[in-house]
This record gives structure tokens, sequence and C-alpha cells, in this order.
């Protein structure tokens, strides 16, 4: 049956996302600058990333505390073959992106063969990355950032589209077909559905689980090398402040955390609001001792729209037995 | 269980070989409160003071995160390892003290480095910058290129961090002062994701309102430097903080006016040698002349100075100058041994 569009996942936060669009831009015109939507895009594009990396892993049911870790391990990675052995940066790029899908190919092995939960897997692989990250940095930033790097990070391709926008589109679209077309991402919803019933009906959800693990580390890896074109150097700390965003972005869009539905377009949305609400406390001279409060309420927010959501579908489930 | 409690047992079972609780050398442990790099320079400091002092070792050790829980079970292991010097910069100013009482209990030293502990705490006493001093001297830098009646924004770090309130304070005072109006503070962006978000947003909406940049901490220094460096604008004057290269760069291609240099390496250097003295014997002296913080009253000044476009190029100079002048009467004026 078709859902009418006020009822799909995206309309809520689409609806405030331009709600905000319109007050925040009629209150203060700089917000609607090309410069600001520049610096708002470079946000998101980043952002966006991190939060696909954590709701490919929410649809399975399952979440990951190690997509900042595997960011940061990628990042420090991209930054320190380029500085240290003089690597071409598409090769470093490729390696680091690499570095993130063994890493979350190994967040998967370990999930599916020892039947452990992903939430003590990956507690234990965050501390290992990150383990490794502070071993290779010794907390010390690598600086020499090729200059196309840092153009790639900073410039426009069309102003004000920022080239890093590119890969986020790419990686949302890339996203959406998986899992609304093709069967492997159908299986990646199925087994977050319901695994048993997913299993008994011949998908290998082992497969299913380490490939969603390996995209997810792929995922937070290509966030991690956009940050460092970004931010023009490796810090180690690339990856520390990415948890609360990673969830609350998915939910915001209407994720389940108990797996089985996952709404790209959601999750986007989720990211701009959060980008726009961030701002608004920057442009509006909140009081900075105010602003956590504030982002802690729109993350609970979110929350309590995702419970009210699966109790309405708990409801109209039962409804339909009787 | 206790720290003490479980070092006695483990002493009576023999995990722990006694040959290393027995050992006269002094071990130094050097822990930051997680990975910054602001500490970096504690490890050559460590190295260079275990070398010059005959120490055994003076070791700097990073928690893979700035949580609290982590830094206590790191000092719980170090302990056991037979460390019995700790160069401690507080997770918590107050829930720090706890541990710190339970090291000194084992007949440690223990001073607090780079930030201070609440008192009363057992720590011998704390060194490090003096920060409000330092955001009021950096403002008044600033605030001497722009003149009166200019208009800046505060960058600063993390709100958990008590230095910040101190450094918000100082900064208000000295516009005050001078005659000028601090219009935004923004803070917790000690982290680079964060600040390059909202400091690049700020700029975006407000660059043509604001005269000046103040910024306290670290991150928010170099993030700032680029971001002036982004859209060009020599006409906002910066005063940062720090050693990083990317401000220090900055400061050489005219973006940014300036910087306050803190003196980490002098913290680690002179810090290894008073927890060293203090484990054979000295004490520290029942009228020395420490200054007075919102934390503690045993505050030792580590030394701040500013270093414009003329003095970059010898930056590592200045901060070990700050050093020689503290260390040359360090002892005298500090311990009787």
């Amino acid at each position: 049956m078709s859902t009418r569009f006020w009822e799909s996942d995206w309309f809520g936060p689409f609806v405030i996302t331009l709600a905000a669009i319109i007050v925040v831009g009629t209150l203060n015109p700089s917000f609607l600058s090309p410069f600001n939507i520049q610096v708002l895009l470079l946000a998101i594009s980043v952002n966006a990333l991190i939060a696909f990396s954590q709701m490919i892993i929410i649809a399975i049911g399952q979440m990951n505390l190690s997509v900042g870790a595997i960011g940061g391990l990628a990042a420090i990675s991209f930054a320190g073959m380029m500085q240290v052995w003089g690597m071409p940066w598409p090769v470093a790029a490729g390696v680091a992106l690499g570095i993130g899908l063994l890493a979350g190919l190994a967040n998967g092995v370990l999930v599916a063969f020892t039947g452990i939960s992903a939430f003590v897997i990956t507690l234990a692989s965050l501390s290992i990355y990150k383990g490794v990250n502070l071993g290779i940095t010794e907390a010390q930033p690598f600086y020499e950032i090729p200059d196309i790097v840092k153009s790639l990070g900073n410039d426009t391709f069309i102003h004000p589209l920022p080239w890093l926008v590119i890969p986020c589109v790419l990686a949302a679209i890339g996203l959406w077909y998986l899992l609304n077309r093709l069967p492997l991402g159908r299986s990646i919803l199925a087994v977050g559905g319901n695994e048993h019933a997913s299993e008994l009906s011949g998908i290998s959800v082992r497969l299913v689980v380490i490939v969603a693990h390996a995209i997810s580390g792929g995922l937070a890896a290509l966030a991690g090398i956009m940050l460092v074109g970004r931010l023009q150097l490796g810090q180690p700390t690339i990856g520390d402040d990415w948890l609360i965003l990673s969830f609350a972005a998915p939910v915001i869009g209407g994720a389940i955390l108990s797996g089985g539905h996952v709404s790209v377009g959601g999750t986007l949305l989720g990211v701009i609001i959060v980008a726009i609400f961030t701002q608004v406390l920057v442009l509006f001279n909140i009081d900075p001792f105010l602003v956590q409060v504030v982002l802690g309420g729109l993350i609970l927010w979110a929350v309590g729209v995702n419970r009210w959501r699966e109790v309405r579908a708990q409801r109209r489930a039962g409804q339909v037995q009787i | 269980m206790s720290l003490k409690r479980l070092i006695t047992t483990l002493v009576a079972i023999g995990a722990i070989p006694t040959a290393a609780l027995a050992d006269p050398s002094s071990r130094i442990a050097l822990i930051p409160g997680g990975p910054h790099p602001y500490f970096a320079a504690w490890e050559q400091a460590g190295a260079d003071a275990a070398k010059e002092f005959n120490l055994g070792e003076a070791e700097y050790k990073v928690p893979q995160k700035w949580e609290l829980g982590l830094q206590n079970q790191m000092l719980e292991s170090l302990v056991t390892q037979g460390y019995n010097g700790f160069l401690i910069f507080p997770g918590d100013p107050v829930g720090t003290v706890a541990i710190a009482n339970e090291l000194a209990d084992t007949g440690a030293p223990v001073i607090a480095l780079a930030g201070c502990l609440k008192d009363p705490s057992d720590a011998q006493f704390c060194m490090g910058t003096d920060t409000g001093n330092s955001a009021y001297l950096g403002t008044k830098e600033l605030l001497k290129e722009l003149g009166s009646g200019a208009k800046i924004a505060h960058f600063t770090g993390f709100l958990v961090d008590p230095n910040t309130q101190l450094r918000i304070d100082a900064v208000e005072r000295a516009a005050k002062e001078e005659g000028a109006e601090v219009i935004q503070v923004i803070a917790d962006i000690d982290a680079p994701e964060p600040a390059e978000e909202k400091i690049n947003a700020y700029l975006a909406a407000h660059a043509s309102e604001v005269d000046g940049i103040i910024t306290t901490a670290w991150v928010p220094a170099v993030v700032a430097s680029s971001a002036l460096r982004k859209i060009g604008d020599k006409r906002i004057k910066m005063v940062g903080i720090d050693h990083d290269e990317v401000v220090l760069q900055a400061i050489k291609d005219g973006f940014v006016h300036g910087t306050m240099l803190q003196n980490p390496y002098g913290q680690g250097y002179i810090g290894s040698y008073a927890a060293d003295k203090l484990r054979t014997g000295c004490t520290v002296k029942a009228d020395a002349p420490f200054k007075s913080n919102a934390l503690t009253d045993k505050f030792i000044d580590s030394g701040t100075v500013f270093a414009g476009i003329d003095d970059v190029d010898n930056y590592v100079g200045s901060m070990q100058a700050i050093t020689e002048t503290l260390f040359a009467t360090f002892e005298s004026t500090y311990l009787d041994c």
C-alpha cells in the first residue's frame, strides 16, 4: 500500500527544516547569505556521512559505538600517509577508506560469529581503534596536507556548493538505492525487523551483519577523510564527538532503534535540522552554557517522537491481527 | 577497594615485585586529562628532566579519552607498576581530589600540573598558567591594536573546565577597562568539528560587525586562524593562544596579530624536578609565596608571554626563557631541602 507523502518519515523533519529556514532567514538575513549556505553545506556533507554510518547499523537493529573511532583512525591514516610517506592523496584516501572498511568488517565478523552484542563489540573496538590512533599520532596533529586536499575540503565547484557535497550526495543516492531497490538492502531491513524470521526465510543473517558493519566503517572513514580536507589538518581528536549526532540524526529522521526501519531522506533532514539549530545558537548569541541544554532538548524531542511512532506502529499491528 | 588496600593486597600476594617499590630512584608519571596537543611538550620535558636530574624515569602517559574514570584507572595502574611521583592535570578539579589523596597516602608526591585541584587536597601545590591573567593580557594586547570602542568576540574551550569561566571573566574585565565590548562568547569548542562549524557560522553572519577576536583555547585558536585565512580578512585582528603551527604561520602571514604562549615544557620539566626533590626528603616551604586562584591557595604561575610577528620565529626561546627564570629560583623559593 502506498504511503501518503505527509505520512512519510521525511515529512515531519522536512516541515521543521522549511520552517526553521524561513524563521531564521527572516530574523537574520545573513543566514541565507551564500557564504553561510556554503558553511552549512560543509557541515552537513560530513555530518550526513556520520549519520548514514550509524543509520545502516540501526537498520539491522544494532548500534555502532566505534563510528567516531573508525573515522578518526581513517582521518589520521590519510593525513599521516601523505605527510610521512609522501603518498599521493588519491592513493592515501583509497588506503584510508580500506582501513575503514576493514575496521567495520572486523566489527561485523566479531558480532556475527561470537553472538556477542554489537554494543559490547563496538565498545571494545572503539577503544582499540582510538588506541591505535593515539599510538600513531601521540596526540599530535599531522599538518602537511596537500593544497589540493585543502581546496577540495573548503572550495566550491559552483558557488555556494562545496566539493564535499558530491561524495555526500553520491553516498545518499547509493544508500537509498541499496535499501529500496537491491535484495541486499531489503535483507538488511528484514534482519533488523525480525532476525529469526529472516533466517527462516533463507537470508544469511551473518553475511548481512558483516556487510552492514563494513558499509558503516567505509562511510565513517569517508567522513574522516573529508574532515581532514575541511579542517586542513589530521587531528587525532577527529571523531571524538560524533556519537550523539550519529544517533540523533537518524532518529530525528524516523529510524526505529530496534531496527528494520530507516529513512535516508529523513536522516539527511535530521542532519540539516541539527546543523541549523547549531548555527542558530551561534547566530542569536545564545548563552554558551545553554547550548548543550538546547541540543539535549532536541535529541529528547526526537527520541520522544520515535517512541510515539513505535507505539503507534504496534497499535496498528494489533488492530490488523484483530 | 581503596588504592592503598589494593596495593597492600597485591604486594602481599606477590603481584608487584617488591624490588620495584624499594627502588630508590624516582619514577615520575606525567598524566594529562586526555589526548590534547597542549600536553605534548610534557613528554620531552619529562625525558630532559630524567636525564639532567638523574631520575629513574619521568614518563608521559596519555589516557585514551577525556574521562575522569579512564584517568583514575590509569593512575591506579601506574602506582601498581611502581611509579612513585605524579604530575596530574586533573580530569576534574573536585573529582580528582580523591584519587590524588589516595596516591599521596602511598607516599608519592602529587603535583597538579596545568590545572588545579580544588582545596583541600593532598597535592603539594598546583603549577600552571594563570589562565585568567593570560586571557586578560591577551585581550589587552588585542585592544592595544584596536583601540577603545572595539567590538570583540571571544572563542574559548570546554565549559567543564573551570578555567573557562575565569577566561570569560578576564576577557570581560580587560575589555571593560579599555572601553571595548565583548559582543559574543562561543564556548565548548575545544574539538575541531564543532569549532570549525561554529566559528565559520559566526564569521559568515557577523564578520562585518566584529573588529577583533580573542581565543583562549588551543583548538579554537587553530580553527579561527584558518577561518580568517580562508575569508582573507586582515581587518579583523586576532590574538590566539599557544604555539600550534597553524597559528604561528597565520601570525607570519599577517592573518593573526599574535599569540599568548603558555609554558607546558616548563611545567613538565620543573614539575618532574620538584616531584623528585619532594620524594627524596625536601618539603614545601611553609611560607612559600604561593598565589591564589579560584581553586587553590597553593598556585605557582608557570608563566605566559605574548608573541607577535617579531617574536614568532623564536617562540621556543621565549618559552625556554620563562622556564629558566622560574627554575633559577624554584628550590630556594618553594622548597626546604
